[in-house]
């Protein structure tokens, strides 16, 4: 059975402008994927693609006024979109762990560390407190904090952005789940500390055998520490497949971009071709959402797309996708 | 010969911060750059750079060492004759939001340091403030608009704009790109490129991407806890790195390439507070080659092979070249 499988998912935010008339930012239009035991996922995109959005929409932390509307979720078979919270809240506790996007606003400032790990623990798996105690530390040295003990009684703001994104690891580990999300989980650290706790990930995953979804927009991290990549664009995913399927034959003209656009092979010159506005969610063209900034838009690119299959695991939401070579030269943005 | 643009020796900034304690944020640099040259600074969290950029353009008062920018000594200049230099040396940050005033619209924003700085009409100014919004892609349409109403690209382009308003010779660019994403960096980078083909500007480029200091640089400096530990040509550190943690550094660098093989030196531990500097060597304490001595001798720069300056005790030996395992 498929660990977790998104199907189709739509999330907006519905609200109401000065008039009182509803406005709907769709923020995900469709987003489908899977992900096995023991495989990596990293999820790409420019800001606002709704990377962590998807995210939140698959643990179920969503805030008013994003709203999923329709598509589902299932983990190990069972649908999350409408499972009570209590029941949502202990698979979340106990199976899906979460690591979010800035490490210092998830750590609570007014508990020492080790006692955040012990409370976590608790809630979920309860046990005697010093079972808790003895798996905290156990984390933390499986996370490569030195010396545990004394860094168990560690207050927050005592932790460089490296050691507070281990202690965060160490926080999702602790009651092993089965699928861990990452959210931009070396952004902002050092290359060298990106390197350790990139080798550590990578570590656990094995050991644990877990099934991760690394959400960052370094194409590098994806490049080397992920299977499968799933590119984003205005709420969608326009392009999955393997990371070697993937970089070596770029199907979606947005991933060619974006590829194209990393130091290693971007040329001087061409960075006009690569940008652009980004779609306005409240306001999103029909059929293609690309269809403004792309090289290759025809008419066609209006009506809805499909996903097409250009190789063996390899889909491309693209009209042209597997054949952008032999498109008609009617091109609507010359 | 031409002679450089900005030459500092011996430069050291200190931040005392109570309790006695002193942060050493800027250790005995030695540096110069050439007019239309791009020297990228790259170097982890604190490592410097910024506080380096800043007492180069003075905005920070340097404890020690000398600054000579355009073959003058500005290290004692008063801050009224400084203010007369800012025209010739700007200052691009990392964060673009910031870096505006929220309340003034883009047009004023790039007509500001013209009117600061260059005596011209209001019609001439009016030209000149267009000339540049188009000279960095910034359609005329934007001018109007506030800071808010742009895009970070956008806006990064409006403080390109006011930096080279008054076609410095030196350009201090913190993170310019940092905050972009990739396709909205590979445009200003472009951007930036172009312009120092054309004003011939010597640009001080400051990042930790090591991708983005390798497309953009002709010389590369190195800095670890305050220190360059290595410079040279870019090309030449690159493919040879000679000190240790310039190896680590650049081996850390993952290539957006699958197909790249990259066998990592994953450095120990975390760099150490520049409050407590460890002795000797800075880096010994995380050196995968340190040696006794390490902990004792402070290295002097010396030149490899390659043509770098590195400072390391154990390049006569050679010993100073880390291993490789290969992994991945
Ligand atoms: N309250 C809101 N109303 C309308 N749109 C919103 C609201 N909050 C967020 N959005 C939009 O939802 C989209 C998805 O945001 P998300 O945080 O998932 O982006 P991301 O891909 O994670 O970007 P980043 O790389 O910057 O983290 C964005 O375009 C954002 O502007
Ligand atoms: N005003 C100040 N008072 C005390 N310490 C300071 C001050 N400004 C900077 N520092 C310290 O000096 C060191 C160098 O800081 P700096 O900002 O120059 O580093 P950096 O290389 O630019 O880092 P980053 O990559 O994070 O921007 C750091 O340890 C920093 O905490
Ligand atoms: S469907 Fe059309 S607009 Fe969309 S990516 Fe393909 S070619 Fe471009
Ligand atoms: S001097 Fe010693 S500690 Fe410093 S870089 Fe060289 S080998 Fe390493
Ligand atoms: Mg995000
Ligand atoms: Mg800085």
């Amino acid at each position: 059975m498929t660990l977790l499988k998104v199907e189709d998912l739509h999330t907006h935010f519905i609200s109401r402008d000065l008039d009182n008339q509803i406005c709907i930012a769709k923020a995900l239009n469709g987003v489908s994927f899977s992900l096995e035991a023991g495989r990596v996922l990293g999820i790409v995109g420019e800001t606002g693609a709704g990377k962590s959005l998807t995210a939140q929409s698959i643990v179920g932390l969503l805030r008013p006024p994003a709203k999923i509307v329709a598509g589902s979720v299932r983990f190990e078979g069972r649908e999350l979109t409408d499972m009570p919270d209590a029941e949502l809240n202990r698979i979340r506790g106990n199976n899906i762990a979460m690591v979010v996007q800035n490490p210092r606003t998830s750590l609570d400032p007014l508990t020492r560390v080790g006692d955040q790990l012990v409370r976590l623990h608790q809630i979920h798996s309860g046990g005697p407190k010093t079972a808790s105690h003895k798996r905290a530390l156990e984390m933390m040295e499986a996370v490569g904090l030195p010396d545990p003990e004394s860094r168990a009684k560690s207050w927050p703001h005592e932790l460089s952005g490296g050691m507070a994104q281990r202690v965060l690891l160490a926080m999702a580990l602790m009651n092993s789940p089965k699928l861990l999300i990452a959210d931009e989980p070396t952004t902002g650290l050092d290359v060298t500390v990106q390197a350790q706790i990139l080798d550590l990930l990578r570590s656990l995953v094995a050991r644990f055998d877990m099934a991760t979804l690394i959400i960052t927009h370094d194409l590098g991290v994806v490049a080397h520490f992920c299977n499968d990549i799933a590119v984003m664009f205005g709420g969608s995913i326009v392009e999955t497949g393997s990371v070697r399927d993937v970089f070596a034959a770029p199907a979606h003209p947005y991933t060619r971009n974006l590829i194209a656009a990393t130091p290693e092979r971007f040329q001087m010159g061409r960075a006009k071709a690569l940008g652009g506005q980004p779609p306005d969610l409240y306001n999103l063209p029909s059929g293609c959402v690309l269809q403004s900034r792309c090289a290759y838009a025809t008419e066609l690119c209006q009506t809805t797309v499909r996903n097409a299959e250009v190789a063996e695991g390899h889909f491309a939401l693209c009209h042209y996708a597997g054949r952008l070579e032999e498109q008609p030269a009617v091109k609507i943005n010359a | 010969m031409t002679q450089p643009v900005l030459k500092i020796r011996n430069l050291s900034k200190r931040f005392p911060v109570g309790g006695g304690r002193v942060v050493h944020a800027v250790n005995c640099v030695d540096l110069s750059i050439m007019p239309g040259e791009t020297l990228g600074m790259v170097g982890e969290s604190g490592s410097g750079k910024s506080t380096l950029g800043r007492v180069i353009l003075r905005l920070l008062e340097p404890s020690e060492g000398s600054i000579e920018f355009d073959g003058q000594d500005i290290t004692q200049l008063p801050k009224g004759q400084i203010r007369r230099l800012r025209r010739d040396m700007q200052m691009v940050f990392q964060d673009p939001w910031s870096a505006l005033n929220p309340r003034m619209r883009i047009r004023d924003l790039i007509a500001e340091p013209i009117k600061l700085h260059v005596d011209l009409s209001r019609s001439e100014r009016d030209d000149r403030t267009e000339d540049l919004a188009r000279r960095v892609n910034l359609g005329s349409t934007y001018l109007n608009r506030y800071p808010a109403n742009l895009s970070g690209g956008q806006l990064q382009r409006a403080c390109i704009a006011r930096a080279i308003a008054t076609d410095p010779k030196l350009i201090v660019l913190d993170e310019p790109t940092s905050s972009l994403d990739l396709s909205v960096r590979a445009g200003i980078l472009e951007l930036l490129a172009e312009i120092r083909e054309e004003t011939k500007a010597a640009m001080l480029f400051i990042s930790h991407d090591l991708g983005t200091v390798r497309m953009i640089s002709d010389r590369i400096a190195v800095l670890y806890l305050g220190e360059v530990v290595e410079q040279g040509q870019t090309e030449a550190l690159f493919e040879t790195p000679a000190h240790p943690y310039t190896q680590a550094l650049l081996s850390a660098h993952l290539p957006a390439d699958p197909a790249f093989k990259v066998s990592r030196l994953v450095l120990e531990g975390e760099v150490p507070s520049p409050i407590a500097l460890p002795t000797g060597c800075k880096f010994h304490t995380r050196c995968p080659v340190a040696i006794a001595r390490c902990a004792r001798e402070v290295p002097q720069a010396i030149q490899v092979p390659s043509g770098q300056q590195a400072s390391c005790l154990r390049i006569p030996n050679g010993g100073n070249i880390i291993q490789r395992k290969e992994d991945v």
